[in-house]
């Protein structure tokens, strides 16, 4: 390719000076091909840098620390999650049952609608993944439950739970 | 076809947001909610995998007083739980309308996510934001 633009007269250029208006600049051709070139390779960078989605997050409300909530045993509804992601629930005192991540909404809204006062407290193991929680809270948010809280998990969970099985 | 790829040019050009550099590499979770990021005035937590705590904020003149001119373009300064209580402490001090944010790995241990959402509530912030990605199912 030639560099620059080729310059190909055509009017009457040759003639003498009074004829010069006529030419004008129609004979111009200039080589886009560079520019082009230049702009396809800045827009094919442009769009594989760009990020569409923004993160979404989900927020959590806790209560302060120091306050204390009374609720009565039986609209506490318990959901112990072990470190190898297996759901245990169980409302008050009742025995822990085992329940799988895929039946949990439907467990939620059933309990929720036998007892709108239901409170869920959501106890995941130490040693437990991340995900768990973030999976549980989802499936709560999903179900409509937004009166739950978090709590550790504690040896006294584990023997409750050492007794489901 | 040029003027198109222009015009295509032009609107990347101006709708791309740099992300900036992440200080720590972290696989977010998934989830269905939809409540978008704020965009300014946060404080990050972000929790590796393998259970490190960085601190970061997003205004480069707060960054700068808290952690030091040398840390000042860096997003994210790896602290340990006494320091994240001050510096949490000594941030909302500084520019109140701060709002936190929690950035896990997904596979990092909740033990360490549980001890430092203790922290905030310590720290009176009691509520907070988890990062999460969109699920796609």
């Amino acid at each position: 390719m030639a560099g620059g633009g080729d310059f190909a007269p055509t009017g009457g250029r040759a003639k003498k000076g009074k004829k010069r208006k006529a030419s004008k600049r129609l004979g111009i051709r200039m080589d886009m091909t560079p520019m082009v070139d230049i702009a396809f390779l800045l827009l094919t960078f442009f769009m594989l840098t760009t990020v569409f989605r923004a993160p979404q997050t989900m927020e959590l409300n806790m209560p302060p620390s120091d306050v204390k909530i009374e609720i009565a045993e039986s609209n506490l509804m318990t959901l112990r999650i072990m470190n190898d992601g297996t759901i245990f629930w169980n409302i008050g005192v009742e025995t822990p049952q085992k329940v799988g991540m895929n039946d949990l909404r439907k467990l939620l809204l059933e309990q929720n609608k036998q007892n709108s006062k239901l409170v869920t407290l959501v106890k995941v193991d130490r040693k437990g993944k991340y995900y768990l929680m973030v999976d549980i809270l989802d499936e709560l948010q999903l179900a409509n439950v937004d009166r739950f809280s978090l709590a550790p998990l504690t040896d006294a969970d584990k023997k409750e739970v050492a007794k489901a099985i | 076809m040029v003027d198109v790829a222009f015009l295509l040019l032009t609107f990347f050009m101006l709708t791309t947001q740099f992300k900036p550099p992440a200080e720590v590499d972290v696989v977010l979770p998934d989830s269905n909610s939809v409540i978008k990021l704020p965009e300014s005035d946060v404080i990050t937590l972000t929790i590796s995998k393998i259970g490190e705590v960085y601190m970061g904020v997003d205004s480069q003149y707060l960054r700068a007083v808290l952690f030091g001119e040398e840390n000042k373009l860096r997003t994210a300064v790896q602290v340990d739980m006494p320091t994240l209580t001050i510096k949490l402490i000594e941030a909302r001090q500084r520019n109140a309308k701060l709002r936190t944010v929690l950035k896990c790995d997904k596979d990092s241990e909740y033990g360490v996510v549980m001890d430092v959402m203790d922290i905030l509530l310590k720290t009176n912030i009691s509520r907070f934001n988890l990062v999460t990605n969109l699920e796609t199912s």
